[in-house]
Parts: structure tokens; sequence; C-alpha cells
């Protein structure tokens, strides 16, 4: 017997009919909808940058195509515009204003930052619920209350892969090397400030163009001024680069960096001793889960794309179906949708639940992961201080 | 020290090769192929495409890139240079940029974005000795170089085609009306030229993995290179490859990793200004 007293059946019977109230209503909120719900996606498909934009196209583009073949939402079908930003900031607005173009209820941004500081003008004055993987802290500091960004970004990074290399594998001799563009730079100043915090000095800061393919001097620089570690910040085809480089030249120094060292992009160009040990501290991968589930979603993504599924294509992914939870409960409005990105409290994605912060940042959970051979593994999880 | 001098040569080398296939094209149709480094690019892929993912032998793989390069190079005339032929020089050479990104395009449509890594056709253990480390691929890339390079300068200097690719580009018409074959040295060249590319491009994805964008930076500085050693001098141009090399590498070294491509620009301004024609342009001049 579900109801042992007359309160309970009348209490149960009420929660029953609000239930059906809600539901009721959000069926009316859905109505509202287009027969095709628009969203659109800029990223860079072309250039430098576009092996990152075509991870995280390909997340938002299976999470809705697998919407679509199982309904839609409400029997409404999502429509998805992508445009290619290429690798300027003046293409990431030129796209920006080929999506606002198609109305769209909802925009996913590039997770390249300068893209998204370019674009956020443009989204704000259209009022529309702007989805970004942009990782610079700054992208969410702009004022802008349709903004929210669903990856970690470089200042919970910056903090916690030095106290990680200092307090966890105990050294205090690191070399810093970064990326020289906005993303690289942006990290090692945040690094070199969280490392002044814990009272080390780097031995060594360097960086490298992203079109650079040498980086021996840098690393014989390392070297020369002994460094006992070596902090790592860039992108898989240079990370690659530089990992090889420091197995030619017999420099073995423990690595740590972001996510780009433990990527499957990376870890296909290298070697079992030349990825061997390599710390990497950042957005969630697929590759290191057990569950069935993930195991066979990381398959599919391989076979339908042809490129491994990175932090970029699951933080996209789980976008996609964070919109879908909110257009089922407060229809096509967009305002509603931002409230209800403003207001994501325990929000489970596929390896991290998401959750609002004042300034829009839903990711507060990290990997920190290692490389054992080739195959990289989960260490643990951090969560940022206060989630 | 050592090291870093090992180092610089082997990034030196590059560029003189992709330098060495730029002048080759330029002293026959006296235009600047800024596309060169999309050809290395394609040279890179093809080889991928041999040696890894139809997994032949890695000799066969460099031979198929080679054909395929050739044909490339003459393909690249007729749809770049034959139908912008006697317009201002200026517009063959933005088509050739245009011809770049175009590549860079169809390049990221066939193979994707994923760099990937071609096996080195020698292997074996690196030498070692005084603290300093030499790969037997870097010894393949001076070898190659040094080949090449001598193979080229007799092929332009000893040969009567060398001679008929003189002719053409020291005036056109004038060859054609002495009966020079002017189309097909020119085709020849195109090929020779692609096919140079071809072979930076096999000697580069070993260590700095393919794709699709890699050929822009390895493009421009094969340029500069070109202009430091004097445009036209295939020398100049390796001895112009091998001083970039080292230039970058101590620069990064001991200046700042930061302004490593403005090494390039610096020391070229830096030769145009001490020497208006490059380090070796007047003895090339007087030559042709």
């Amino acid at each position: 017997m579900f109801f042992s007293s007359p309160k309970m059946l009348m209490t149960g019977t009420a929660i029953v009919g609000l239930c059906a109230l809600m539901a009721r209503e959000a069926k009316a909120e859905l109505a509202a909808c287009p027969a095709s719900i628009p969203l659109g996606l800029t990223t860079p498909l072309t250039g430098n940058l576009a092996l990152l934009g075509t991870q995280a196209r390909n997340g938002a583009e299976f999470a809705v195509d697998e919407i679509n073949a199982a309904g839609g939402i409400g029997g409404k079908k999502l429509a998805l515009t992508t445009e290619d930003t290429g690798a300027s900031s003046t293409d990431a607005l030129n796209a920006m204003n080929r999506v606002l173009d198609s109305k769209p209820l909802v925009i996913m941004g590039s997770m390249i930052s300068p893209h998204v500081f370019a674009q956020n003008d443009a989204v704000a004055k259209s009022e529309t619920p702007f989805v970004v993987g942009a990782t610079n802290a700054k992208v969410t500091s702009q004022g802008n209350k349709w903004l929210f960004r669903t990856h970690v970004h470089d200042g919970q990074l910056a903090e916690l892969i030095p106290e990680y290399l200092v307090k966890t594998l105990n050294k205090s001799k690191p070399g810093i090397m970064a990326v020289a563009d906005d993303y690289g730079l942006g990290a090692s100043k945040g690094i070199q400030a969280a490392l002044t915090e814990l009272k080390v000095s780097p031995v060594a800061v360097t960086s490298y163009a992203p079109s650079d393919k040498d980086m021996s001097a840098q690393l014989l620089e390392m070297k020369d001024k002994g460094a006992d570690s070596l902090i790592l910040f860039g992108r898989p085809a240079d990370i690659t680069l530089v990992l090889k480089q420091m197995g030619d030249l017999g420099i073995k120094l423990p690595v740590i960096g972001n996510t780009s060292i433990v990527a499957q992009t990376t870890l296909n160009n290298l070697s079992a001793a030349e990825a061997d040990g390599g710390y990497a501290i950042g957005g969630m991968i697929p590759q290191t889960s057990s569950d069935a589930k993930i195991v066979d979603w990381t398959k599919r993504v391989q076979a339908k794309y042809k490129v491994p599924a990175d932090n970029f294509t699951v933080s996209y992914y789980d976008s996609i179906y964070l919109l879908k939870s909110l257009i089922e409960k407060v229809g096509c409005d967009k305002a509603a949708i931002r409230d209800g990105l403003a207001a994501t409290k325990d929000w489970a994605g596929m390896l991290v639940s998401y959750q609002a912060d004042a300034k829009g940042d839903l990711a507060h959970t990290l990997g920190i992961y290692r490389n054992k051979g080739k195959t990289p593994e989960l260490v643990g999880n951090i969560k940022e201080k206060g989630f | 020290m050592g090291q870093l001098v090992v180092n610089g040569l082997a990034l030196g080398s590059i560029y003189a090769l992709v330098a060495l296939g730029l002048l080759l094209i330029f002293n026959t149709v006296q235009i600047v192929n800024f596309a060169q480094g999309q050809l290395l690019m394609l040279g890179a892929f093809i080889g991928i495409s041999g040696a890894v993912t139809h997994e032949l032998p890695v000799a066969m793989a460099w031979a198929a890139t080679m054909v395929a390069m050739a044909l490339i190079g003459i393909v690249f005339m007729v749809l770049v240079y034959f139908p912008l032929r006697g317009r201002p020089p200026f517009l063959v050479i933005l088509t050739t940029i245009a011809m770049g990104i175009v590549l860079e395009n169809l390049a990221l449509i066939i193979w994707g974005p994923l760099p990937v890594s071609l096996p080195s056709p020698v292997r074996g253990p690196p030498l070692r000795f005084a603290g300093i480390v030499i790969s037997m691929h870097q010894l393949f890339i001076f070898a190659t170089l040094a080949v090449i390079l001598l193979l080229q300068y007799l092929m332009l200097t000893k040969t009567r085609f060398g001679i008929l690719m003189q002719a053409t580009a020291q005036d056109l018409h004038t060859a054609r009306l002495v009966g020079i074959p002017v189309n097909r040295t020119i085709a020849v060249a195109f090929a020779f030229g692609a096919m140079l590319s071809g072979v930076a491009g096999l000697l580069v994805a070993p260590i700095f993995l393919a794709e699709p964008t890699m050929g822009g930076s390895l493009g421009l500085k094969g340029f500069v290179v070109s202009v430091i050693g004097g445009f036209g001098n295939l020398p100049g141009a390796v001895i112009g490859g091998l001083f970039l090399g080292l230039i970058e590498t101590f620069g990064a070294r001991y200046i700042s990793s930061n302004f490593r491509d403005a090494y390039a620009f610096i020391v070229m301004i830096g030769v145009l200004v001490a020497w208006p024609r490059g380090l070796f342009g007047e003895k090339s001049s007087e030559k042709v």
C-alpha cells in the first residue's frame, strides 16, 4: 500500500495533480516553439585552430543528431547552423553576424577566447543566450548576462596546476613553456602568479609561436637552468612536438599542464616512452572512463567523425543536452532559457555535474590525469573552492 | 651550445630545401611561388597516405609522392601560371597566395585537421658525443640537402636543360624564337619545384608532424632565406637557410623565445639594408 492514511492520499493526489499541471504548462510552452528550433554555432573549422573547433562542433552536432533521432524536443527538431570562424577574430565576428541573421534561439560560441571577446557585444545586443567553451578567465567577466561557459577556465587551471606540482609532486624548480597566444600567455601569467603565492620561482619562462615547430632551444634552456619539472601549456599538435623533442634531446623532466598532454590526438603521435608520466589538469576527457555507455559514446564519435572526442567535445555535447532540458521546461523563450542557465544546479552531464555561479560559469570540476605509457588515466577530480 | 648548433642547422636545412624549390621555379619564370609551403604540406600528406594509410614500404611511398608532386606541379602551372602569363607579375604572385589557401582547405577536407606523423626512412639510435645528440633523421636531412644542392647546381649550370631554363628566364619570347621548347621547359621547372617541396615535406613530417596549416610558416621562411641569400642564388639560399636556422635557435635560447619569428624578418631587413641584393645576389646576376 502506497498511502497508509487519508492525509497521505490527499498529499499524493495534490503532488500528482501539480506535476500534471506543470507538464501541461511545459507542453503549452513547447507548442509555442517553431517547428524547427534554430540553434547557432560558431567555431574554427579552418586554419590552425581547426582541430579544436572540429572537436567542439562534433560534440554539438552529435548531440543534436541524437536528440533529433529520438524525436526532437516535444516532436520539434533542432536545426543547428554552423559557421566557421577561421583563426581570426574578425572572421569570428563575421561568422557571428551570419549566425545572428538566422535568428537562433541559442548560440554556441567558440572555445577560442579572442573570438568570444570579439563576438560578445553583437550577441549581447541580440539578447540571445550565448553558451561558450572559451577558456580565458575574463570571458565571463564582461558583464554580459546572456553569456555562459560550460568548460573550465584558465583561472582554475592556473591555480591548481602549480599547487599540484608543488604540494603533491614536490617540485620546486619548474620551468614554464606556453604557446604564445591569448590562451598560453594568459595561463603562463596566472601560473607565475600562483607559483609566487606558493613561494616558488620558475627557473625559466619561455613560449613558442603557434606555428613554431622547433622548441629545442626552449627545452635546452630548461635543462641548462636546472629545471626539475616542466609546466606546459599548448595545443595537441605543439604539445606533441615538445614531448617528442624532449625524448630526442634526452631531457627527462616530469611534465604537467593542460589536457592537451593526455589528449588522444597527442598520444596518437607519441611513443609510450615519450608520453609516459605526463600529468594534466583540466576539462573532462572521455577516454579514461570505464563506464560502458561512455566507452560506447567515445567509439561512436570516433567512428562518425574519424577524430577523437576531447574535453571540448564533451563540453559542447553536454551543453546541447542542458539546453534541451531547459527548452523542455520553459519552451523557446530566450529570457527564460537565460534564467534557466543562470539557475543551473547539479545538472548531471556526461562526466561531471554543472552548477552556475554568479558570473555564468557552469563548470567547476576538473580532472587530474596521468599518462601511463600511451594510456591516459584519471588520477582524480578536483572541485573549485566553494563547489 | 653544440646541441643548439646541430638543431639550428637541421631547422635551417628545412628552410633551405623549401628555398631550393622556390628558386627552381623563380629561375625559370621569374615568379615567386608563395604556395611553395603548401606544396610541401601536400608532399607530406601524400607520403603519409602511402606509408601510413596504405602501409606501403617507405621507399615506395617516397617514390609515389615524387610522381604525384611532379603531376601537381604541372597542374599548378596550368591553373596558376599559364592563364596569367604575360600579365603583371604581382597578379601571378597574388594567385599563388590564393592557391596556397585553396590547397590548405583542400587538405583539410581530404585529410582532416588531425596532426599526423610519418615514419622516417632512416632508423637507428642517435649519435652522441660530448653531450650532443644527433638523430639519424637529422643526418639524413643534412645529406639530402647536400645532394639536392649539388644536383640542382649541376643541372642548372652543366646540362643543356639547365641552360634552356636560364635562357627562358632571361627572355621568354627570344627563347621561343630561337627554338627552345619554352612550355616544356617551364613545365619541367614546375614539376621539379613541386618535387623539391615534396622532398621537404617528407623530411619534415617525421619530426614536425603533418597538418594542413604546416606549410604557411615554412613557405614564408623559405622566401626569407632566398632573399637573404640573394634571390636566384642556390648556394646563397642554402647558406641563408642555415644562417636563419642558427639565428632563430640561438635567439630563442639567449634573447627571447617570444620573438623567434621576428628574428627572420629582422635579419632579412638587416641583410637588405647592408646588401640590397642579398648576401650572394650580385654573383648570381653576373652568371645569368
